[in-house]
């Protein structure tokens, strides 16, 4: 039975509001990197097979979100949320009054967080293929497969003339991964606690919307 | 008939966006492919041929995205247009309720004799006896100059199947 809407029920029509529900692509998109994050920071060994195949997941998970973030519905484009860090800095001074502007995507300073993940996410993946040689996951699980088995040749079929240039890049390359990485684990705490503070502030559970959307009709 | 749709919709998304993630999956990994095979051997027909069908695939991807967001849009416009239909619909019954001067009790009573409960159902819901409810619809159906609860409820779908008929005749 469907329930008629008697009296308009919003006192402000007009006032933008987010999402109640995000796009299935946005939503599965969010929680996959969310997940592969997690993984590889905290439980899977760094350069096993399973790193490197979540990390190249990651890569295909990135890359459909920015190809959605020029084809997708509105809210999802970039251009719905441009980066502008000034912007951002005047919504955390609104947040911090315990008033902020609702906006019809992401919040300034949510878009620049996704900004700054996105960028944090290129920069491990793109050291971490330089870490592996672009070696793509099942090369490096038949490589480890080849050193189990005693065959060592795998190891030092890239020894050549440049050995040494390359280890200074690879060990570089790993640096800046282990570094970004503690970076992305950083920004996902500040990212969940800007989310629970602009959900209190604004009355609204903004954790829904990624999730389901249940409970938007209690608004 | 519209939820089944709305919901069928919701759905063929869902498998949608699942399908165009494990193609981006698929697409990355053959790109990584082509790219090992290509430093490997650039000239070698495989990999021009393999490259294609790597290409062919990435576009896949973009146009599966293109498709689902149509899909996207055309449920979301389903949706706004039934919403404005029912608060068409909220704000004649509310005009209408006015027009017949009925009391505000009586407005919700004739609202939710409109949903269908009947008077038990009503009562229970107000809190109030069955008595009052019955005597708050005769007095509805009274300021309506309706003969009762059928007519009551005819009164209000009449518009809306005013111009579907004769096209319906004429098929």
């Amino acid at each position: 039975m469907t329930v008629l809407p008697l009296r308009k029920a919003d006192a402000l029509p007009d006032a933008p509001s987010p999402p109640t529900l995000w796009d299935p692509v946005v939503r599965l998109t969010h929680w996959s990197v969310a997940v592969i994050v997690l993984a590889n920071a905290l439980v899977t060994r760094g350069g096993s097979t399973l790193h490197v195949s979540l990390g190249w997941a990651g890569m295909a998970i990135l890359g459909l979100r920015l190809v959605w973030g020029l084809v997708g519905p509105a809210e999802a484009r970039f251009s719905a949320f441009p980066p502008n860090p000034v912007a951002a800095l005047r919504h955390l001074g609104q947040l911090a009054k315990g008033r902020p502007e609702t906006h019809s995507s992401h919040n300034p300073a949510g878009a620049a967080m996704a900004y700054a993940l996105w960028a944090c996410l290129a920069v491990v993946i793109a050291t971490g293929l330089v870490m592996t040689h672009g070696r793509t996951p099942m090369q490096v699980a038949a490589d480890q497969a080849a050193v189990a088995s005693g065959d060592w040749s795998a190891l030092v079929k890239d020894g050549t003339a440049t050995e040494e240039d390359d280890g200074a890049l690879r060990h570089l390359a790993g640096e800046v991964h282990e570094v970004t990485a503690n970076l992305i684990l950083f920004l996902a705490f500040l990212h969940v606690a800007g989310v629970a503070v602009e959900s209190r502030a604004l009355r609204r559970n903004l954790v829904s919307p990624m999730l389901t959307g249940r409970g938007r009709r209690r608004k | 008939m519209s939820a089944d749709l709305s919901t069928a919709a919701r759905r063929q998304s869902l498998a949608l966006t699942g399908f165009l993630a494990v193609q981006s999956l698929a697409a990355v990994f053959f790109i990584g492919d082509v790219v090992a095979d290509f430093r490997a051997d650039p000239a070698s027909v495989h990999v021009i041929f393999e490259a294609l069908v790597t290409l062919a695939l990435a576009l896949g991807v973009i146009f599966g995205a293109f498709a689902l967001r149509r899909t996207l849009e055309t449920l979301r416009a389903q949706e706004a247009a039934l919403d404005v239909a029912r608060g068409a619909l909220g704000a004649v019954i509310e005009t209408q309720f006015q027009a017949w001067g009925l009391t505000p009790a009586e407005r919700d009573v004739g609202l939710l004799a409109l949903k269908g409960l009947d008077v038990a159902e009503i009562a229970e819901l107000r809190g109030a006896a069955q008595g009052t409810v019955r005597a708050q619809l005769t007095r509805i159906y009274s300021k309506a100059s309706v003969s009762g609860r059928a007519q009551f409820a005819a009164f209000f779908v009449e518009d809306l199947l005013g111009e579907g008929l004769p096209k319906a005749q004429a098929v």
